[in-house]
């Protein structure tokens, strides 16, 4: 659905949790407390997320992401069939163990502290992944509204595990079938409910081209396993587009990012877009939303052969860094994306979500909160000159 | 019949009667204090097998050293065996301060200082790991403070980190059979 002021402001999808609710979530986790009580909880904090986003003048709000454990574990609790599983407890399934020792020391992350929902028995849908989500965000503002989820080659290939996943589905590519069921069904009724943007989450496209040639690593994602690039960027578009084909009605986006879990830039994927483009652009969607706000992005000149092909949910912040933007220097960056954007192509978000794990949220409310009000200023003085 | 509490796996009562008797029964301290055995038996190339009461670890070398990697080689296993007694001395502290523990890992780390010196390339120097780091994350339900502490705790308790950090006096004997 297209939006009527030039250059609206968005986020990426999530936010920094309370200690309040996480707090709950263990709790949820650990089964003392049941899902309906937690929601209650997570309730209180989606309105607040909400209220932050609007106060901030987001124009297209987004529910925090604040009922998940991370942008892409959750499903475990919506589909049937998926086991939620640390790296700690995939450790013994791994082929290159000593390879990925190395990429966890590299990320200074514990193995733990990374989850990954595994397909150990054929994957049933019940009742939707984000429906829930949806529908609450969408009691609870007049202002349009995205919806993240993960999108279907970032599930395939997070969920399919040799040695765990293989009894279900003997071959990544049969659970993809059953992903792209799931996902279409999904997105169908994500539309029917009217959210205005559904967003798939994409950001292990990223490792495909700029991590690590382990089979096995992480890119935001507990990764089980892939082949060599050009066929995992193939599979990736083609799972993109067998999960959005014929649906019209919806803005779909897709995110790629070089990693959020860290403040620590170097630990994070670099490079410009250049080596992913002729995939992304090949995706059947409206958007492609993308960090730009570090150097870690590389240069924007990449899209001179792509101009206008797509929209750009343009990265103007640093969601892991403590320091607010300059609403004239994001307006600067925009004017350069303009040679490349027609201004009715170009939407203004952070790089990535402020809590894309729940327990290690990249920024706090205040600051997160604050970032976005300096992408609404800059869109505000763009709108001046533009509209 | 009350409910036996338990924390982090282990029954509370029990481990602090556990406790107290080490204090209190001089055999019971006696029994634990040692001697610890272990013997390592040859197993061809450079794998060996260490024998530890009823249990057995085998240990092997990299393929670079031409041996069959088979298993975990000697110096690591000591890494292990630090990073272990760490997380027994955790768990242990944790629970006698009512901390439930929901993860805990710790990386281990070690460079030779030189190596030089095991290749019989070098008269002097040290072949061991002058300094082992040793870092903690873990996930539980009590401020960073007490976690801190915790974590000291566990280091300043820890038989085998303690072996490795102070001078130890290997006493050594030989026997041609």
């Amino acid at each position: 659905m297209a939006h009527t002021k030039l250059f609206p402001v968005t986020v990426v999808g999530s936010w920094t949790r309370p200690d309040w609710l996480i707090h709950a979530l263990r709790r949820r986790q650990a089964g003392e407390i049941s899902a309906g009580e937690f929601d209650h909880v997570a309730d209180e904090a989606v309105l607040a997320a909400i209220k932050y986003q609007e106060d901030a003048g987001v124009d297209i709000v987004s529910d925090g992401e604040m009922r998940r454990d991370n942008f892409y574990s959750f499903v475990v609790e919506k589909l049937g069939g998926m086991r939620l599983m640390k790296l700690s407890q995939l450790l013994d399934y791994m082929k290159d163990r000593a390879g990925f020792e190395e990429i966890l020391r590299a990320l200074d992350v514990p193995a733990f502290a990374i989850k990954s929902p595994i397909a150990v028995e054929k994957v049933v849908e019940r009742d939707g992944i984000a429906l829930d989500e949806a529908r609450f965000l969408k009691e609870h503002t007049t202002r349009q509204t995205k919806v993240p989820i993960p999108g279907p080659y970032l599930l395939t290939r997070s969920s399919w595990f040799e040695g765990l996943s293989d009894k279900a589905y003997p071959t990544r590519e049969d659970l993809a079938k059953d992903v792209v069921k799931i996902l279409r069904r999904e997105v169908t009724r994500l539309k029917d409910m009217g959210v205005d943007f559904i967003q798939l989450d994409e950001p292990s496209i990223s490792q495909v081209v700029y991590g690590d040639e382990a089979e096995q690593t992480f890119m935001c994602a507990a990764l089980g396993s892939r082949t060599d690039p050009t066929h995992e960027l193939e599979f990736a578009v083609r799972l993109v587009n067998e999960t959005v084909d014929g649906i019209d009605g919806v803005k779909f986006g897709v995110h790629v990012c070089r990693g959020n879990w860290s403040r620590k830039e170097n630990v994070l994927l670099s490079g410009n877009y250049g080596p992913l483009l002729p995939w992304l652009m090949r995706m059947d969607v409206d958007q492609l939303v993308l960090e730009m706000a570090t150097p870690r992005a590389g240069e924007i000149e990449v899209f001179e052969e792509y101009r206008n092909e797509k929209e750009i949910g343009l990265g103007v912040s640093n969601p892991r860094s403590d320091d607010i933007e300059n609403p004239r220097q994001i307006v600067a960056r925009v004017k350069e994306v303009m040679k490349y954007f027609d201004p009715d192509k170009i939407y203004l978000n952070p790089d990535c979500g402020f809590g894309t794990f729940a327990e290690r949220c990249v920024n706090t409310a205040d600051v997160a909160y604050r970032k976005l009000k300096v992408i609404h200023e800059a869109a505000e003085m763009l709108r001046k000159e533009y509209e | 019949m009350a409910e036996e509490k338990t924390l982090n796996g282990l029954r509370v009562d029990k481990i602090n009667s556990i406790l107290n008797s080490m204090r209190d029964d001089k055999e019971f301290l006696k029994a634990v204090t040692g001697p610890w055995k272990s013997r390592v038996v040859w197993q061809g190339g450079f794998k060996a097998k260490a024998y530890m009461r009823k249990h057995a670890v085998e240990m092997d070398e990299p393929e670079g050293l031409d041996a069959s990697d088979s298993a975990a080689s000697a110096h690591e296993q000591l890494l292990s065996a630090v990073g272990s007694c760490l997380t027994v001395g955790y768990v242990l502290n944790a629970t006698r301060r009512g901390v439930k523990i929901h993860d805990l890992e710790i990386a281990m780390e070690g460079n030779f200082d030189n190596i030089l010196k095991w290749a019989g390339h070098a008269p002097g120097g040290n072949p061991g790991y002058p300094t082992v780091k040793a870092k903690c994350f873990v996930r539980a339900d009590a401020d960073e403070k007490v976690l801190r502490e915790i974590w000291q705790a566990a280091i300043d308790g820890s038989p085998v980190t303690q072996t490795v950090a102070r001078p130890t006096k290997i006493e050594t004997e030989f026997e041609k059979v």
